[in-house]
């Protein structure tokens, strides 16, 4: 019984809030018919506009080090209790902390409903983790060198950035030792020649801002 | 209730404009997300797809209506929940979700044919599934009955380091689910000691390593809704004998459970019945997996089959994102009391690589069958 009303006045608030946005928007008459248009449905994937607003309105509420914490990306909840609100998920990491924070971002309500933090736990890397990685990478004196070197024979060209190299990271997060703590990954490394530098061994902690090799 | 409730509130609000809200809050998502499909035999079947950061493709409310009957609702989402790759020297050990989302590879016209590519990233198309069935006429060719089956194919492919991965939602005429994962691409090119490699190059010098893909699906079953589903795992004694008998058992609570030969497992609700009064179920079998065990560190290759209790926050077999919820499906299944089952399907498949493997590397495909239990009366089609 509590729960239907509870539901009820959300329900009420995302109506309210929708009129608002009609109203803001009715001065511009292009824009509001499309926005009218592209109103996605309950189930669609967020569009860019939500996902744009999701991670500004996940991150205005963030008061901790700038610098320090990064939205790595927002996915849409899809939490089937709560199907009637269209939600995001901002995932937030504080590196300084090494602390996730997952931010619930009502899209209705433009609210940070629910957060939640904990230590240890890794969502997969973003795009710019992934770009950051290489850039460690290439700055250590010996394996920065071994893949400029190995760049310039597949190339034929010297490496000008860490986005010549077509990357893929996937989280490092084993039971023991520093990276069960900090946020740490792993680079695949395609070269142009289509080859791909060994780096099996190679552990990149972005909250140490360091670079290890693994042995075994 | 408080969708009628949103709706009336929303009328009163609005007032009397033009009303296109009942109609887009009837549909579960729109174009070019919503697939619905009537394959040639009639059946039907409808659903959602989107393509998750972290989990990739993610089909959403799908909904079977055999030919002439009632649309049953049978997934409420399901998609991949991990591929775990350990190498047999015992190093490197991958998890390869990843940020799916971002990985995924972009479609050619050939990569779907005779389909339809959603945005690009996701093929949906119809592919031809040999028999369906064939039944002699004994002579008389009016009575013969043979038909030709047809899958609805729901696919997208993920590059994660050198492997390709095809992920497909394979939808059969005949009411069956078959997810599946093929791994193609190329090979790693880890040397390795004879003993835990094969030689693809010349002669005796390069020992590719062995290694396992253990693939976790997600899939949270709402048949009709979520109330009253039950999971019941299915065993037959008597090996070794002429006889065999049938024992059921009630998941009531979390399980951890591990295949056997003969083994099934349904997920069922006894409240929807079928013209014969039956409950109608999905019958999941996962005979196909090497049943891969790792370390205890490793505790979620340690079953086959999990089921747990639904919570929005438990989203992958291992390395689960959610600060929220327990980090591996092992840690999920702790006993809790099942009122809305989500299963968790591990299918192993250990790849000792051979000079074919190079390059490109033919496709190799794991998964396993969700089969239609007494959903209609009889053949629908
Ligand atoms: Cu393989």
């Amino acid at each position: 019984m509590r729960r239907r009303l509870v539901i009820a006045a959300a329900g009420l608030g995302a109506v309210l809030v929708c009129g608002t946005l009609l109203l803001v928007t009715s001065g511009e008459a292009p824009q509001a018919a499309q926005g009218v248009r592209e109103t996605p449905s309950q189930g669609d994937p967020l569009t860019p506009e939500e996902i744009a607003r999701a991670g500004e309105i996940a991150t205005a509420k963030n008061h901790l080090k700038s610098g320090q914490t990064e939205l790595l990306y927002v996915e849409r909840d899809d939490d089937k209790d709560a199907e009637q609100a269209r939600r995001a998920e901002a995932y937030i990491y504080d590196y300084s902390t090494d602390t996730l924070i997952v931010r619930t971002v009502d899209l209705g309500s433009s609210k940070v409903i629910e957060e939640t933090k904990g230590r240890g736990v890794q969502p997969p890397p973003s795009k710019r983790e992934e770009l950051r990685a290489a850039e460690l990478l290439l700055a250590d004196p010996k394996l920065g060198a071994g893949v400029r070197q190995s760049f310039r024979k597949a190339a034929g060209r010297e490496l000008a950035s860490p986005s010549d190299l077509a990357l893929r990271g996937l989280i490092f997060s084993p039971e023991r030792g520093r990276c069960a703590q900090h946020r740490c990954l792993r680079l695949f490394v395609r070269l142009p020649d289509g080859t791909f530098l060994d780096t099996s061994r190679i552990v990149i902690d972005l909250s140490a801002k360091r670079v290890h090799t693994l042995e075994w | 209730m408080s969708l009628f409730l949103r709706l009336m509130l929303a009328g009163l609000l609005i007032a009397p404009a033009a009303p296109p809200a009942p109609a887009r809050a009837a549909q579960a998502c729109s174009s070019p997300y919503l697939i619905d499909k009537t394959l040639p035999n009639g059946a039907r079947w409808r659903l959602c797809w989107e393509m998750r950061t972290i989990e990739g493709l993610t089909v959403t409310k799908v909904v079977y209506t055999p030919k002439g009957n009632r649309p049953i609702s049978v997934l409420r989402s399901a998609a991949l929940a991990q591929i775990h790759v350990p190498y047999d020297s015992g190093e490197p050990r991958y998890h390869d979700i990843g940020s799916l989302g971002s990985a995924v590879v972009a479609l050619t016209e050939a990569d779907c044919p005779g389909g339809e590519r959603a945005k690009g990233k996701v093929c949906l198309t119809t592919r031809p599934r040999g028999h369906a069935y064939l039944k002699d006429g004994w002579g008389d060719p009016d009575a013969r009955e043979s038909a030709q089956g047809q899958e609805l194919v729901v696919l997208a492919a993920y590059q994660v380091g050198w492997y390709t991965y095809i992920s497909e939602w394979v939808f059969g005429d005949d009411g069956s689910i078959t997810p599946r994962v093929g791994a193609t691409g190329s090979l790693a090119g880890t040397t390795t000691a004879p003993k835990h490699g094969w030689p693809i190059g010349v002669g005796r010098k390069h020992f590719e390593e062995s290694h396992s893909h253990n693939v976790f699906w997600r899939m949270d079953f709402d048949i009709q809704g979520k109330t009253h589903d039950v999971v019941e795992q299915y065993d037959f004694s008597g090996s070794g004998t002429k006889k065999r008998s049938m024992t059921k058992r009630t998941l009531k609570r979390e399980t951890k459970a591990v295949n056997g030969r003969m083994r099934w497992w349904r997920v069922v609700d006894p409240r929807v019945r079928n013209g014969d009064r039956h409950p109608v179920s999905w019958e999941i079998n996962n005979s196909d997996s090497a049943e891969y065990r790792g370390p205890s560190d490793e505790a979620f290759t340690h079953a086959d089959v999990y089921v747990t209790q639904y919570r929005a926050c438990e989203r992958l077999a291992s390395e689960n994102v959610s600060p929220r919820c327990r980090r591996s499906v092992d840690r999920y299944a702790n006993g809790e009391r099942v009122t809305d089952p989500v299963l968790w399907v591990n299918v192993g498949f250990h790849h000792v690589a051979r000079d074919e493997d190079a390059d490109p590397m033919p496709i190799h495909w794991q998964g396993f069958r969700i089969t239609p239990r007494d959903v209609t009366a009889t053949n629908p089609h």
